[in-house]
């Protein structure tokens, strides 16, 4: 210093003074997951693509969907979101319409003829695919980006798989199926309809062919009750009624239908019933409130007339008279450790009945494992597979309803997923990749609740009940691109950096640098540690950590 | 030296309108003032000269003489020529900031009219309000009449800024404050050529961005103490030089240490302030009878020109000071200083301090007489001695 | 959400000691910055001048007059004057005080610059207390908080500062809070564009004084707003009132809860605190109606 300064005067910048000396820890700048990408079963990065519906990029959103599922449209209308159930603005106010948001960038990519790219190198190694359901769908996709030769199979004359055979078109148009599935087949996939029934010795030419094999034949063998006699022709099995054409429907049902059963499935039987103009009745083993299927399916049918009887099962169902009479009995019903594990005790003297023409039971489908016992070890009702889906035969995989009790599509599309990214690893190195594990998720206790908009969800529009039961169009109706990016600004953008710069102006030290490319560094000459960038995070995006230079 | 100034502009007022002039003439930026008795009559003036036209500085008149001097403090900061005036309360309300004026070198020129403190309340004309004021780090001039108190506040400006410390002139209530005398006002040329603009070294600058006043560790601060040290000890050649370039341009002569009627001396009355006056009549009156008397008046009192001090009483037999103040427990403060100055010397004289005037009681120039005679060449005490 | 939006140019530098996570130095950054570089400042003793300063280092690019405590607004305007007798007059001088230097001690000396509507930007830094001598209570201390000379709890209100400006008449008062920095910004760039007396008073959790967290005090200040404990306000020429929200939204007992200087409190005390804001909320949406 120089001495000849005087005393009095300040002459230097308190820059001098280097403040991170004071520092027990350091933030670092890291995203991490949202719990909605925990919860969905293709892990998709919904905080990215929402974000970038909240700025307009609907392309970029679809972009990024299309990254773990390339399903958009149908996801939208048809999943049973558990990312909802996990989204973090549950503990603020009500959940982000994720669904809607997803059916909102899947329609504009339809609308739009987005196509996906060409893969950026071909490969030689093929993989044949077994099922044009969700699951196979999706394995194919995947591994087509990557550039491998995909034959994929399909034993009816149409892809789609239980999205085509099994969910009526007011929930999810037939174009929009189309559209999604046509998008992938336009990849340059080898697909083969009608395709002969997949026994061993068909499996085993197949791997001889190819360099890898995935099974995806779904389930397709109705559970039957025991109890009824399924030759009587007012006995009508849910998945061929699904399948049939309409006027084999109309054919097959009378004036009042019991459906058994309270999934999706029984519910998708009960409204298509009520669109024939059918009185319907719903008999569910679960009391009310714990039916499987999804809460939108029990409220709109509701609105649509159906009946419910919860909380009982049929005993028995005869013919008498003019009509059938189901006779049912209330139970005791006790849910399972795993989803469909259930028990349910009859209550003593709780006997009554129902008067019906038509009893459709919809309790589920189980797969036909028993043409492959030679070749493929089973887990109970399903082929038991090992981490990244590889059955008991090396280079053959296995996923959706055939190997999981996760009944549900876009299970199913996230199986394929991860089937093919087990596949690839397989075929480059012979040892099936690993499913990536997913970080911690991002609580609602790291998100900063002051930054967020606070109005109300957007709630897609719904046609009117008497327009409903007139057709089968849809009866969701889609969002307007201002309500989308409305809704969008609802997302917390849970662990994902939204650029605010709120880490920035907040720093009391002026420690941290916005950069050029986006994204912030820490100064750590000054940063003092308080962890205001990080309280004031409105996303969860940085977090302190033990700073260990100190 | 330059020919006394012919057609001088003399017009009788007092002691404090005679300030006023003096400020008018000094120009100053910024004047914060706040009314108290009997410093108002400054006030008033300046802001009836400000009304007419004739005084441009910024007028601050805010609640308090504290505020005022944290005003003139801030505003000298900034590079400003400052001017304040007060008396008794007023400058004991600003002892605070005293130190801090002085602590922070800002040339600022203050005129204070001895009055006497409360409790109890009282007007009267007593010195001790500014001689408690003598650690703060001010330098304190003491006029004795109008004429001088024009002067001086003017050379206090030049004063101030050569040595970069704050300046307090000092005349005492009602005997100088309210007295009217003709006085000689200088011309605004002339002033202006002796007091020019300097531009100072360091101030608050927008371009420089420096801070004032930030807080030092034990070593800065001790350095800035010792950094006032030098600049007091330059104070008395700054007074000299500033008395002589005055009577150059006017032909008052003015000095730290003044002498009257001293050759041959063997009693000296020590005094300062209006009691010179008086006593420069009983040294007349002494000598017309024969008693070889003279007159030593301290017109600089902080810092004390010791070296001038000494030499000069060593000069004398018996030395009479005469403090109108008095502070408890040990007696006049100019009689304490004397006899600290004095310290070590072989050939000090006898010292005498009387208590003369304390709360402005009359001190009649029979009463000086009868005292010198007394005290020539009488045993000294160290005790002060309150004259009746 | 809204993006925060002002431009750091550097006017406030790193280094500078104050706590850890402290909220002042956050505001300073917003307000220096806004004031921009042709201002001349002065500081009294507070947490600020020693954010300030700490020879031979600033933490400021503008320079500033560390004057004394008691004497905010008079040296204001003693730089001021200068700057109008060198003809610089368009300068904005810049006066940075705590509570003390501001309800207390400064009061006199402010309350005479603002009657003689001195064109000066004060701005207090309040967070209640005497923060910087190590937490003693101020007249600007809320009743039942606990401080280092209130062992059991201030008795006694918050002295309400703006209504005394109000009456002065001068022509801008706002409260201003770290959790709203736009606002701070934007209060900050109007009362620069005024001429005479305004006076910013800002909110600031002090972490120890108030026993906040580390991380917490920006969150501290947003529940003080948000509970109407401490509104952002604007007072124009002492009559027209602002108030920047339609309702409280969070119940005082939210912010309570952020600090340790309430944590005394039964829930008796506490319904008493919530009437007392409640009838103060009241009183001024009636005065912003007027």
């Amino acid at each position: 210093m120089n001495e000849q300064l005087s005393p009095l005067w300040t002459h230097l910048s308190s820059e001098n003074r280097l403040t991170g000396t004071w520092r027990a820890a350091l933030p670092n700048y890291q995203d991490q997951p949202s719990p909605c990408l925990g919860a969905c079963p293709v892990n998709g990065r919904i905080a990215t693509w929402i974000g970038q519906v909240k700025n307009g990029d609907i392309h970029g959103a679809f972009v990024t969907l299309a990254d773990n599922n390339p399903f958009p449209a149908i996801a939208g209308r048809i999943c049973h979101h558990p990312c909802e159930t996990a989204c973090n603005r549950v503990e603020h106010d009500e959940t982000v319409g994720i669904c809607s948001l997803e059916r909102f960038v899947g329609d504009a990519a339809l609308d739009q003829g987005w196509a996906f790219p060409a893969p950026e190198e071909e490969r030689a190694q093929s993989v044949a695919i077994i099922g044009g359901g969700p699951a196979g769908l999706s394995a194919a996709y995947q591994l087509r980006r990557q550039g491998y030769a995909v034959t994929l199979f399909e034993a009816s004359g149409q892809l789609g798989g239980l999205m085509r055979h099994g969910i009526p078109s007011y929930r999810l148009d037939r174009a929009v199926l189309d559209g999604e599935v046509n998008r992938i087949a336009a990849m340059g996939i080898d697909i083969r309809l009608n395709a002969e029934v997949m026994d061993e010795a068909a499996l085993e030419r197949l791997r001889a062919e190819h360099d890898a094999v995935f099974l995806a034949t779904g389930a397709s063998r109705p559970k039957r009750l025991p109890t009824l006699d399924y030759d009587q022709d007012w006995i009508v099995d849910s998945a061929d009624f699904l399948a049939a054409p309409q006027d084999e429907q109309i054919a097959r049902t009378g004036a009042h239908v019991v459906v058994i059963g309270g999934g999706s499935a029984a519910m998708d039987v009960a409204r298509t019933c009520r669109r024939l103009g059918r009185a319907v009745t719903v008999l569910t083993l679960e009391p009310e409130g714990r039916l499987p299927a999804q809460k939108v399916e029990l409220d709109e049918g509701a609105e649509e007339g159906i009946g419910f009887v919860s909380a009982a099962m049929l005993h028995s169902a005869s013919f008498e008279g003019e009509s059938v009479t189901a006779h049912c009995i209330r139970v005791e019903f006790q849910p399972g450790a795993q989803r469909g594990q259930f028990r349910a005790d009859p209550v003593p003297g709780s006997e009554f009945t129902l008067n019906a023409d038509t009893i459709i039971p919809a309790i589920g489908q189980d797969a036909d494992l028993a043409r492959w016992a030679e070749l493929l070890d089973a887990n109970g009702p399903v082929i038991a597979t090992a981490p990244g889906w590889q059955t008991s035969a090396p280079g053959l995989f296995a996923g959706g309803d055939v190997a999981s009790m996760e009944r549900f599509v876009t299970e199913a599309v996230g199986m394929g997923k991860e089937a093919a990214h087990a596949i690839a690893g397989f075929l480059q190195t012979g040892i099936a990749a690993p499913v990536p594990e997913i970080a911690p998720q991002v609580g609602y206790d790291r998100i900063n609740p002051a930054y967020q908009e606070d109005h109300a969800r957007t709630h897609q529009p719904v046609a009117d009940v008497v327009a409903r039961l007139a057709s089968f169009d849809e009866v969701q109706e889609p969002l307007t691109e201002a309500q989308a990016r409305k809704e969008a600004s609802r997302c917390f953008s849970c662990g994902t950096c939204i650029f605010c710069d709120n880490c920035y102006f907040y720093c009391p030290d002026m420690a941290i640098t916005k950069l050029e490319d986006g994204g912030y560094s820490v100064k750590t000459d000054y940063c003092k540690g308080c962890g205001l960038c990080v309280a004031e995070c409105p996303t969860g995006s940085i977090h302190m950590q033990e700073d260990e230079a100190r | 030296m330059n020919a006394p100034v012919l057609n001088e502009d003399m017009r009788l007022m007092n002691g404090n309108h005679a300030v006023a002039w003096g400020v008018r003439l000094a120009v100053p930026d910024v004047a914060p003032l706040y009314p108290i008795t009997p410093q108002t009559p400054i006030l008033e003036k300046l802001i009836e000269f400000q009304s007419q036209g004739q005084f441009k500085a910024e007028l601050l008149t805010p609640e308090s003489e504290h505020s005022a001097m944290a005003g003139c403090i801030a505003a000298s900061a900034l590079g400003a020529r400052v001017f304040t005036a007060t008396s008794s309360q007023g400058l004991l309300l600003m002892h605070e900031l005293l130190h801090y004026a002085a602590g922070a070198r800002m040339p600022i020129v203050m005129f204070n009219v001895n009055r006497t403190p409360a409790a109890p309340w009282g007007f009267w004309p007593d010195q001790i309000d500014s001689l408690s004021q003598r650690d703060t780090g001010w330098v304190q001039l003491y006029t004795e009449n109008p004429q001088d108190s024009l002067d001086t506040v003017i050379q206090a400006f030049r004063i101030a800024e050569s040595a970069g410390l704050p300046v307090m002139v000092n005349h005492d209530a009602f005997y100088v404050s309210h007295s009217v005398e003709p006085v000689s006002l200088p011309s605004a040329d002339l002033v202006q050529s002796y007091l020019p603009r300097q531009a100072r070294e360091i101030k608050l600058d927008t371009t420089i961005g420096r801070s004032v006043g930030a807080p030092v560790d034990q070593v800065q601060w001790n350095r800035t103490r010792r950094e006032m040290q030098i600049a007091m000890a330059g104070i008395a050649d700054l007074t000299v030089q500033a008395g002589q370039d005055w009577a150059a341009l006017t032909g008052r002569k003015s000095a730290p240490l003044e002498f009257y009627k001293t050759e041959g001396a063997e009693i000296v009355l020590v005094t300062m302030g209006s009691m010179t006056g008086t006593a420069r009549d009983a040294v007349d009156r002494l000598r017309a009878d024969g008693v070889k008397a003279g007159l030593l008046k301290l017109r600089l009192f902080r810092p004390l020109p010791l070296a001038d001090l000494r030499a000069a009483l060593a000069r004398f037999g018996t030395a009479l000071v005469l403090d109108r103040n008095y502070s408890p427990g040990t007696g006049g403060v100019l009689h304490q200083e004397i006899k600290a100055a004095l310290f070590g010397m072989d050939d000090a004289p006898g010292l005498h301090g009387l208590l003369a005037g304390v709360g402005g009681v009359s001190v009649p120039v029979e009463t000086l007489e009868a005292l010198a005679r007394e005290h020539l060449g009488a045993p000294t005490s160290p005790d002060p001695i309150w004259v009746e | 959400m809204e993006k925060i939006d002002y431009t750091d140019t550097g006017q406030f530098c790193s280094g500078h000691v104050a706590c850890a996570g402290c909220a002042e130095a956050l505001a300073m950054r917003v307000i220096l910055n806004e004031v921009g570089t042709d201002a001349v400042g002065v500081v009294v003793p507070s947490c600020t001048a020693v954010i300030l300063g700490g020879h031979p280092m600033s933490s400021a690019k503008i320079p500033f007059l560390h004057g004394t405590l008691e004497s905010a607004a008079a040296s204001a305007a003693g730089v001021k004057r200068a700057l109008r007798a060198m003809g610089r007059d368009d300068t904005t001088v810049l006066c940075l005080a705590g509570d003390g230097g501001t309800y207390d001690i400064g009061l006199q000396s402010l309350s005479s610059a603002a009657e003689r509507n001195e064109d000066i930007l004060y701005v207090c830094f309040d967070n209640e207390g005497y923060m910087n001598t190590g937490g003693q209570k101020s007249s600007s201390t809320p009743k039942s908080a606990t401080t280092g000379s209130t062992p059991l709890g201030k008795t006694t209100r918050k002295k309400n500062l703006i209504e005394i400006l109000a009456a002065h008449r001068i022509p801008y008062i706002a409260t201003v809070s770290p959790s709203h920095l736009n606002d701070m910004k934007a209060k900050v760039k109007k009362a620069k564009g005024m001429r005479g007396m305004k006076v910013i008073i800002v909110l600031i959790p002090c972490l120890p004084g108030w026993g906040v967290a580390d991380n917490a005090a920006v969150k501290t200040a947003r529940l003080a707003v948000e509970s109407g404990v401490f509104p952002l306000i604007e007072v124009e020429d002492g009559l027209t009132y602002k108030v920047a929200q339609d309702e409280k939204k969070h119940p005082l007992d939210d912010y309570l809860a952020q600090q340790k200087r309430y944590r005394h409190l039964k829930d008796d005390d506490r319904a008493e605190l919530q009437a007392d804001v409640d009838a103060s909320w009241s009183r001024l949406i009636g005065l912003a109606a007027m």
